[in-house]
């Protein structure tokens, strides 16, 4: 490691920047991939380009709809980034967003707050969801401090957990299930009330951005400043490049443990409830479809950074509405932008000893 | 539950439980050298779909499985390039590789037998072991078996045979325990590192064509669906131990296999609730509230030879 640094420095070779260039080519090289794969199937790249674009932001409410996706994804990626500073990965978006949208359905629909003044009717549905998948993210905390639960394992394992209690929710009627009227009822929930719906930022339905932006920016913000500024932020850090020598400077790790994964559930759960409210309007299985693993490699990417986050959050919501469009108006598979973000990912994790100039040893 | 249902039962628990112990024993060999595979679930993936591809094209489910294991290896070797050569990050590049798969697969799915194709493959044939089979109870359920499945328990015994007995299990240890000592006792990490990731693949590559070309004959998209990570939870469940991880294994199986006697008999208990049970005695397990369990200590650390 070193003898590749001092390397570095004596033949004065300097890669501009290579945290910035090696997503760069990594994101051009993977869509490469795309476009040869397209060719080789006989798509029109042409047509599969313009259903991209028409679907991605070719019209007010497909700009909407992307930023909307963009919303759930950037606050999964907040919340695995924070987890991240103190060396902990929580693979548990998908399970986190599925608890917030299980206790967001249930309180809009059976909490009785529809008629609630001050917004408290989006609110307490918001709070409960997200509420709800703090825990689930701190019982990851728990059983790391308690048990010495790797956290990945435990977090991947919850998902499946809340993708089956989502399932269980909407198939039995004494939980979330819509009342039987006929033998045909289809296993989801009621939809939510009006007044519990995230209202929108226009007003009007063509451009459907919902107040989550203003909710995601800030909480942007915060995360940045709490990251960068504060004590907590920085006994986080501590806590990541070295627990033992925390531990011993007077750093309660095992509180910071569970806390910090309990944030970043709130963050998937947050996302949960803004899904569940601003876009679907009822609970069926499946809702999460995906998000907290696209939301996982938007964290990834953004290699810890927030507006790192922002920026992939933002440009992962285009390519999910893009690739839909592109399946229904090009007939190219949804599965192109899987395999897009699949070499991103995989590509970049690779190229992670060219960004660290310095290796870590065992 | 009377005898027949008994039998049903333990050959249903089988039927999950082998495509758990064949991908746990592999990647058994990786954790012991020191590198976790959460691609474990994108490799028996890939192996699935290749699995179905070489059946369909040559009318062979032998060729099948040998499409389904040269796929697993090759997919490993992805791994073990970037892991192992390049010290990436191991939970990051399996994650990676888990999107890869899955989107790799759907995609040629579609492509080569179109989306919503239930096209039927040749199946393995049966293997009724004289005498054995006839026992009651376990003779039907336990030694009337695809070929295939011998083949994996065969396997799985030499697994065990090579981590109890030989050098390369002796390295593998090594490599996983203190890779710094074995780097300076000559033994090359980047090479035992390889070795037991495409020993990995290989196995995975068993597993997933059991799931596939073993089973309903047919690929669906992301048909793994977890089991994967299941089988990593069950090397945790076992302590990293060969024998009790195919234990762990059996008791995920048998987990599985209940909701099928229950939905037969009666819905007093939700599917649900049944679908989730192995995930939940996986998470129990790696709550440590089977014993405290302690892993290779040089698990997912990456190595830098200084030779």
């Amino acid at each position: 490691m070193s003898s590749t640094s001092t390397f570095a420095a004596r033949s004065g070779i300097r890669i501009p920047a290579p945290a910035l260039v090696i997503p760069l080519v990594a994101i051009v090289a993977s869509f490469a991939v795309g476009f040869a794969l397209m060719d080789v199937t006989g798509s029109s790249i042409s047509d599969a380009i313009a259903a991209f674009a028409q679907g991605a932001f070719g019209s007010p409410y497909a700009i909407g709809t992307s930023l909307n996706r963009a919303i759930a994804l950037g606050l999964v990626g907040l919340g695995f980034i924070l987890a991240e500073r103190a060396n902990l990965i929580n693979v548990g978006g998908e399970g986190q967003i599925a608890m917030g949208g299980i206790f967001a359905t249930a309180v809009a629909l059976y909490g009785g707050v529809a008629g609630l003044p001050f917004g408290l009717s989006v609110l307490l549905p918001v709070l409960a969801g997200t509420l709800a998948a703090a825990a689930w993210g701190a019982l990851a905390g728990l059983m790391k401090i308690r048990f010495g639960t790797n956290e990945v394992i435990s977090t991947l394992l919850l998902n499946f957990i809340a993708l089956l209690l989502v399932y269980w929710s909407v198939q039995s009627v004494h939980l979330l299930r819509q009342p039987a009227t006929f033998a045909g009822t289809l296993p989801q929930s009621l939809s939510v009330p009006d007044s519990t719906e995230l209202p929108l930022l226009t007003g009007d339905p063509s451009d459907p951005i919902h107040i989550g932006a203003v909710v995601a920016i800030i909480l942007a913000i915060i995360t940045a400043i709490v990251l960068r500024r504060s004590a907590f932020g920085l006994k986080l850090k501590a806590i990541g490049l070295n627990p033992l020598a925390s531990r011993r400077a007077g750093i309660r790790t095992n509180l910071l443990t569970v806390l910090v994964l309990g944030l970043s559930g709130a963050f998937g759960g947050l996302a949960g409830t803004m899904m569940l409210l601003g876009n679907q309007d009822y609970l069926t299985a499946g809702f999460s479809s995906g998000y907290g693993f696209d939301g996982l490699v938007v964290g990834l990417l953004s290699r810890g950074s927030v507006l790192g986050v922002v920026a992939v959050a933002i440009f992962f919501g285009f390519l999910r509405s893009g690739g839909i469009s592109m399946q229904i108006a090009a007939h190219v598979p949804a599965a192109l932008v899987t395999i897009v973000q699949g070499i991103i990912v995989v590509a970049i994790a690779g190229s992670a000893i060219l960004i660290d100039r310095t290796s870590r040893r065992a | 539950m009377n005898l027949d249902t008994l039998t049903v039962y333990i050959s249903s628990t089988l039927h999950f439980a082998v495509p758990l112990m064949l991908a746990a024993s592999g990647e058994l060999v990786s954790e012991a050298a020191g590198v976790l595979n959460l691609s474990l679930e994108g490799m028996m993936l890939f192996a699935a779909f290749f699995a179905i591809w070489g059946t369909s094209i040559s009318g062979d489910p032998w060729v099948g499985l040998l499409c389904g294991i040269s796929s697993g290896l090759i997919f490993s070797a992805l791994q073990a390039i970037l892991s192992v050569r390049l010290r990436a990050n191991q939970l990051v590049v399996g994650i990676g590789l888990n999107i890869l798969a899955l989107g790799a697969t759907t995609f040629l799915n579609r492509e080569i037998f179109g989306a919503l194709s239930r096209q039927l493959v040749p199946g393995f044939g049966l293997l009724e072991i004289p005498g054995l089979s006839s026992l009651p109870i376990i003779g039907p359920s336990l030694f009337h078996q695809y070929y295939v499945v011998y083949v994996g328990v065969a396997l799985i015994a030499a697994i065990w045979f090579v981590l109890r007995f030989t050098a390369y299990g002796v390295e593998c240890h090594a490599v996983g325990d203190d890779p710094r000592s074995a780097d300076w006792a000559g033994v090359s990490v980047v090479r035992v590192r390889t070795i037991a990731i495409l020993v990995t693949g290989a196995m995975a590559g068993v597993s997933g064509t059991l799931i596939s070309v073993g089973d309903i004959r047919t690929f669906t998209e992301n048909m793994t669906n977890g089991a994967g990570y299941l089988a990593i939870a069950a090397i945790i469940f076992g302590g990293w131990r060969l024998w009790p991880t195919v234990g762990a294994c059996l008791l995920f199986g048998g987990a599985m296999a209940l909701q099928f006697q229950f939905s037969a008999a009666d819905s007093l208990v939700p599917t649900a609730a049944l679908l989730m049970l192995p995930y939940v005695l996986a998470l129990l397990s790696v709550a440590g509230l089977v014993g405290r369990q302690v892993p290779p200590s040089a698990l997912t650390i990456p190595f830098l030879s200084s030779r």
